[in-house]
């Protein structure tokens, strides 16, 4: 089947390994017709008006942003006729949005429900169990990494004697910076650690280490007091640091 | 004919009848029938616990001596239902602690256990042998340490994936010395335990078959473990590494030859923390394997993954991450010929997309395997073409989950949705009963599922469709439908409205983000008072906006026979 498209495709869709019309999936209009009734042409011309892309950034480069992409495909294809797009209207992504994300991520609004970290709230589709595990393993692996070039074993137990960077930020302060915790043992060392390195990068705040109180990420993604809990629990669990500025 | 014949023989005839829906057929034929089912039916599976209460349960099979019970929505997995939604079994433990039914074994999948109900259970059960929790949450170890000092007779105990609050680290140590039944426990979801209690606990249970150990069982107790326990035949590892200070060469030896005594060895899995040079010891028990999974074992990639895959010959279940990528993939397909379930999971799921896995990996699975008939893929991209060649290469699959980690990504090379490839699929696989669908989808895909998904019990939709038509074509088409899910998509009140009763057909309806309103929903709620409608409303601004026309964010319909639920927390609201 030939397919009319604008596009310069990179393959031959003639091979059996992908014959679109081994099961009879013609997309012509007499079986549309026959199956759902009189089509119209689609209004994917709508999209365009709603999304706003910007099509001089899209001349030169060959990807097609999803409006393109359709209006293109469907101008010598029929197909059924879809309700008004303004359903879409809570799902819009923001119209001042770079329409290079839009290539990126069609109409996966970047704007909704952001919750687990980086993306949309349950998405992609793993169970939070498994989510967890996956990131406890990306930071052995890299201490994995670390050790593997040194003498071809791991010490999956011996967290003290591999590095540990994890990012601390003190409020107020706008660059945030990184501690080894694998040199510390006790909340005094590292108190005083990271008081030091924040010294030599403001002198706007404080510097007395009591009117800071030091607050921790665990692996659950809370916000922990770190002298709440052993130096054992805190030491497994850490994912970032934070100084916040005690009230009293 | 069956009549002239005394209960007992027709009880005798039902013995043989063992799946849940047959014996549902079964009852439904007479009065008779169902006289004679209810009293001797043991196997008892409700796989919404809202849609029938324990008193009901309890008058029907006085007899029941195995329960299955599922509580929250499966989106539940992904946190989209919010905390204290429900799903509680303390009622259920309760009424069945009070009508002395001789329970013996309790299965929940996502339901709220409490320590209370845990040791009601240990105490009210004298027969009882089998717990099995899956995804469950609310409990401590103080409740395992019940289960383990009073069940007495305890076969199983296995919790797969619960959110468990660790307390002290004694529970296993409650079992007693006269405990010596167990044959399978899996507590790989635990962080600490006891290891000493666990080395005697595995040496006075010789019957123990699956036993499933979590990271903090270093290697060395491997070792000694499987010394006592060369009779394994479903093994989840701990932590698999060398500790540098201890002499590595003795455990190392030491460990491969306890694990050649271990012939029994069928599925293995655990690998939590792994060390690739370590991986050698398992090699010689691979050749016997059928199940593999490798899917939290972020340790063990490329060459040492795929000299591993190589000795697995007999698998036929195989779970691993995307660190195997497109050749690790043609490695399984040329390897493991019986293969009939694979699932490859994301090991970066926000990553920039680095190669993980293609459309390319799937053909050539497809290609290498025909038996295949379970699969789910975590992907980067897929064509329609890969998607039409998997469809005539595999026309088995019964469960069929694929997922573009880019949710509405069409077809790279024709840059055209994916209908058509998801089409195919249906269409080839006639007994396909479990799809989940992403990528570019319109209306047209549900198009083709409602003409060919027949045998389709279990439907899962996310960021497709462009109308009601889509959503309507699958209410219309798929007759065997129970579950449907639908997040992000642009179905609205036209389509919940068209047909009512098909919800009373169905276990549960899920939308969220959709187009439906409050107005739609408070209509199906009215038209229909043996469905409970509930919308789970976070916001605070739906206080004061009680308007027709809002849509909802997240509605749930299930259908019940007991009416709205009792213990609905203030953010769920079940319209009437």
């Amino acid at each position: 089947m030939e397919l009319q498209l604008g596009l310069a495709l990179p393959s031959n869709p003639t091979s059996k390994a992908f014959d679109l019309n081994y099961y009879g999936f013609e997309a012509n209009n007499k079986e549309v017709d026959h199956v759902i009734g009189p089509c119209y042409t689609s209004s994917y011309e709508d999209i365009n008006d709603i999304i706003n892309i910007d099509n001089n950034i899209n001349k030169n480069n060959n990807k097609r942003s999803f409006g393109q992409a359709f209006e293109n495909s469907t101008r010598d294809r029929v197909v059924p006729r879809t309700l008004p797009l303004l359903l879409w209207n809570n799902n819009q992504p923001n119209e001042e949005d770079d329409p290079k994300d839009l290539e990126n991520h069609s109409l996966f609004a970047a704007n909704k429900n952001v919750g687990d970290g980086d993306g949309v709230v349950g998405w992609p589709p793993i169970k939070s169990w498994r989510k967890r595990l996956g990131h406890d393993n990306q930071v052995v692996r890299a201490w994995n990494n670390n050790q593997m070039v040194e003498n071809g074993y791991v010490c999956g137990g011996r967290r003290a004697s591999n590095s540990m960077y994890v990012k601390v930020k003190m409020e107020g302060v706008v660059i945030a910076r990184k501690v080894d915790l694998s040199q510390h043992h006790s909340f005094e060392t590292l108190t005083d650690t990271l008081m030091d390195m924040f010294r030599k990068w403001s002198e706007a705040c404080e510097k007395n280490s009591n009117n800071y109180k030091l607050i921790y990420q665990d692996r659950e993604g809370d916000w922990l007091f770190a002298q709440d809990v052993p130096w054992r629990t805190f030491i497994r669990s850490v994912q970032r640091l934070k100084l916040l500025k005690s009230s009293g | 004919m069956m009549n002239y014949f005394p209960d007992e023989v027709l009880e005798h005839v039902f013995d043989f009848v063992t799946s849940h829906r047959d014996r549902n057929a079964v009852s439904l034929v007479c009065k008779l029938w169902y006289r004679v089912e209810r009293f001797s039916r043991q196997r008892v599976f409700i796989g919404n616990c809202y849609a029938i209460s324990p008193e009901r349960l309890i008058d029907r099979f006085p007899g029941v001596k195995a329960l299955t019970l599922k509580g929250k929505p499966h989106f539940a997995d992904f946190n989209l239902v919010p905390q204290d939604w429900g799903g509680y079994v303390q009622p259920w433990i309760e009424a069945l602690a009070r009508s002395r039914i001789g329970l013996e074994e309790l299965r929940l999948k996502r339901m709220v256990v409490s320590d209370e109900s845990l040791d009601v259970l240990s105490r009210s059960f004298t027969n009882f042998k089998s717990l099995v929790l899956v995804s469950c949450e609310g409990f401590t170890t103080d409740g395992l340490e019940a289960i383990a000092a009073n069940c007495r007779f305890l076969r199983e105990l296995d919790l797969q994936e619960n959110e468990i609050e660790e307390k002290k680290n004694l529970w296993l140590g409650c079992f007693p010395d006269s405990c010596t039944s167990l044959v399978s426990l899996n507590f790989a979801c635990l962080k600490e335990i006891n290891l000493v209690a666990l080395e005697r606990l595995v040496a006075r249970n010789p019957n123990l078959k699956s036993l499933k150990l979590n990271r903090a069982v270093p290697l060395e107790a491997l070792q000694r473990i499987l010394m006592r326990a060369p009779q394994l035949v479903d093994l989840g590892t701990g932590s698999f590494v060398l500790d540098r200070d201890s002499d590595d060469s003795e455990t190392y030896r030491k460990l491969r030859g306890t694990i050649l005594k271990c012939r029994s060895i069928r599925n293995l899995s655990g690998f939590l923390e792994v060390a690739p040079r370590c991986l050698p010891a398992i090699y010689p028990i691979c050749l016997n394997l059928t199940y593999l999974n490798l899917s939290y074992a972020a340790g063990i990639h490329g060459s040492e993954l795929i000299k591993l895959i190589r000795l697995c010959g007999k698998l036929q279940r195989l779970w691993i991450l995307d660190y195997i990528g497109d050749k690790g993939l043609e490695i399984v397909a040329s390897t493991c010929k019986d293969l009939q379930e694979l699932r490859v999971f994301p090991s970066d799921p926000f990553g920039a997309g680095h190669a993980a896995v293609t459309e390319t990996g799937l053909v050539a699975i497809s290609s290498g395997c025909p038996k295949l008939n379970s699969l789910l893929y975590f992907c980067q991209q897929m064509t329609n073409a890969a998607l039409i060649a998997v469809a005539k290469n595999c026309p088995n699959f019964i469960r069929f989950r694929l997922c573009i980690l880019d949710p509405t990504k069409p077809d790279p090379v024709t840059m055209q949705p994916l209908d058509e490839g998801f089409g195919a699929i249906v269409q080839s696989s006639k007994r396909l009963r479990r799809l989940s669908l992403s990528g570019l989808l319109t209306d047209r895909v549900f198009l083709y599922i409602g003409m060919y998904a027949e045998q389709l019990e279990m439907l899962s939709i996310a960021f497709a469709g462009e109308s009601d038509k889509g959503m309507l074509y699958v209410l219309n088409g798929c007759k065997k439908l129970r579950k449907l899910e639908i997040r992000d998509s642009p179905f609205g009140d036209m389509a919940l409205l068209r047909d009512v009763g098909k919800y009373e057909t169905m276990r549960s309806l899920w939308m969220s983000s959709c187009d439906v309103t409050l107005g739609g929903c408070k209509t199906l709620a009215k038209q229909m008072p043996r469905l409970n409608v509930e919308i789970i409303n976070e916001n605070d601004q739906m206080e004061f906006a009680h308007e027709d026309s809002q849509k909802v964010e997240k509605m749930y319909l299930y259908r019940t026979l007991v009416g709205p639920r009792k213990d609905a927390p203030e953010f769920v609201w079940t319209l009437v």
